[in-house]
């Protein structure tokens, strides 16, 4: 068998990432396909080399067929290209239990783009907690610059109970900027508890996103560095 | 007909991915009633049926498969082939047949619906071009 058929179907079973029972088997019927394929080809006229090539052209990328063979939902789906999906699902688009991705989608999401039951991200909505710049959570806590939620905090805030520099509408809003108001909360915190309480809510926010940020890039190194290993050049 | 010996035109008529979505299905159903076959020979004969205005990635349709082998559509075996390699085999199963049924009359009635609203399709015309949009 060509050599380039042999390696177009190592890349694919490389993004495949199946157990190697059913990888073999999956593989044999990829080879089967390329090689009729290919005579077929041949028996059109076409020079073996541009036979082979054109095999490969009109089966896929290597990436891209690769990805569709995995797992519907898998333990832990790594990616670079389309959309992962598992327990633990990471790449550009991701859903799953705990999603990272620009789009995340799951019941633990962070991303440029978060959706979830808890969102940390750019814009994120959420169902109990929402973190992020943009945050929205109609039926719980968001925290953000801007905030609408059950209890909102910001620098605007919006929502049943809200806290902060601007409270454009809230059933029970506190403007930290109006005086009195902001002034009579803020002495909430004078107690010892009460400091304790607001330096862990605010840490665990600045920890929050660096933390999850350095979990989603360490997976996706390793996944870089298992296709690396396998073959270097397809790490651009 | 392979890709490379399409003419422009056919390129441009050829349906989209967004347009196949979930239609795969069916097209697999359709082409395995006729009896069992293997992943190339599906592809060959679906493209040899829609005359070159579908475009599938050929290695695109082994998920199709094997997801509808999970759904119990098709089931396949392996079996020595002509050329004395192991070749995979699917065939309909009861599943499938209801499913290709009830799909097919479906897309009957989503055809007939779009004829009556759009009228009849012209002649597999190139795209309309509109200055500074895109279709």
């Amino acid at each position: 068998m060509s050599r380039a058929l042999q390696k177009y179907l190592d890349q694919v079973m490389l993004y495949a990432n199946r157990k190697e029972e059913e990888s073999a088997k999956i593989r044999a019927e990829l080879e089967d396909h390329l090689r009729q394929k290919t005579a077929d080809l041949e028996a059109e006229g076409l020079p073996r080399e541009d036979a082979v090539f054109q095999a490969i052209e009109d089966h896929g990328t290597a990436r891209t067929v690769g990805y569709s063979l995995r797992k519907g939902f898998a333990l832990l789906d790594v990616r670079t290209e389309g959309t992962a999906r598992g327990f633990i699902a990471v790449g550009p688009r991701a859903v799953g239990i705990i999603a990272f991705g620009n789009v995340a989608v799951g019941l633990f999401a962070f991303g440029n783009f978060a959706f979830g039951v808890l969102a940390f991200g750019a814009l994120t909505i959420a169902g109990l907690l929402s973190v992020g710049g943009i945050s929205v959570a109609p039926f719980g806590a968001a925290v953000g610059l801007a905030s609408i939620g059950r209890a909102a905090f910001g620098m605007i805030a919006c929502g049943g109970l809200a806290l902060g520099l601007q409270v454009p509408w809230a059933i029970d809003g506190v403007n930290l900027l109006s005086g009195d108001n902001g002034i009579q909360f803020l002495q909430h915190f004078q107690t010892h508890e009460g400091t304790v309480a607001l330096i862990a809510i605010i840490l665990w926010l600045l920890l929050a996103v660096p933390v999850l940020n350095g979990v989603m890039c360490s997976i996706k190194r390793n996944e870089y560095l298992r296709i690396e290993k396998a073959d270097s050049k397809l790490i651009e | 007909m392979p890709h490379w010996a399409l003419s422009g035109r056919q390129k441009m008529t050829r349906l989209s991915k967004q347009t196949l979505d979930g239609n795969v299905e069916t097209l697999i159903l359709a082409v395995l009633e006729s009896g069992p076959s293997y992943g190339y020979a599906i592809v060959k004969k679906l493209n040899e049926r829609a005359d070159g205005i579908l475009q599938l990635g050929e290695g695109t349709i082994y998920p199709v498969l094997h997801r509808m082998e999970e759904k119990k559509l098709v089931a396949s075996r392996w079996r020595l082939a002509e050329n004395g390699r192991q070749r995979k085999y699917y065939r309909l199963v009861s599943k499938g047949h209801k499913a290709l049924a009830v799909n097919r009359w479906q897309w009957q009635m989503l055809s007939a619906v779009m004829e009556k609203v759009l009228g009849s399709a012209p002649n597999f015309l190139p795209k309309p071009q509109v200055k500074g949009a895109t279709i």
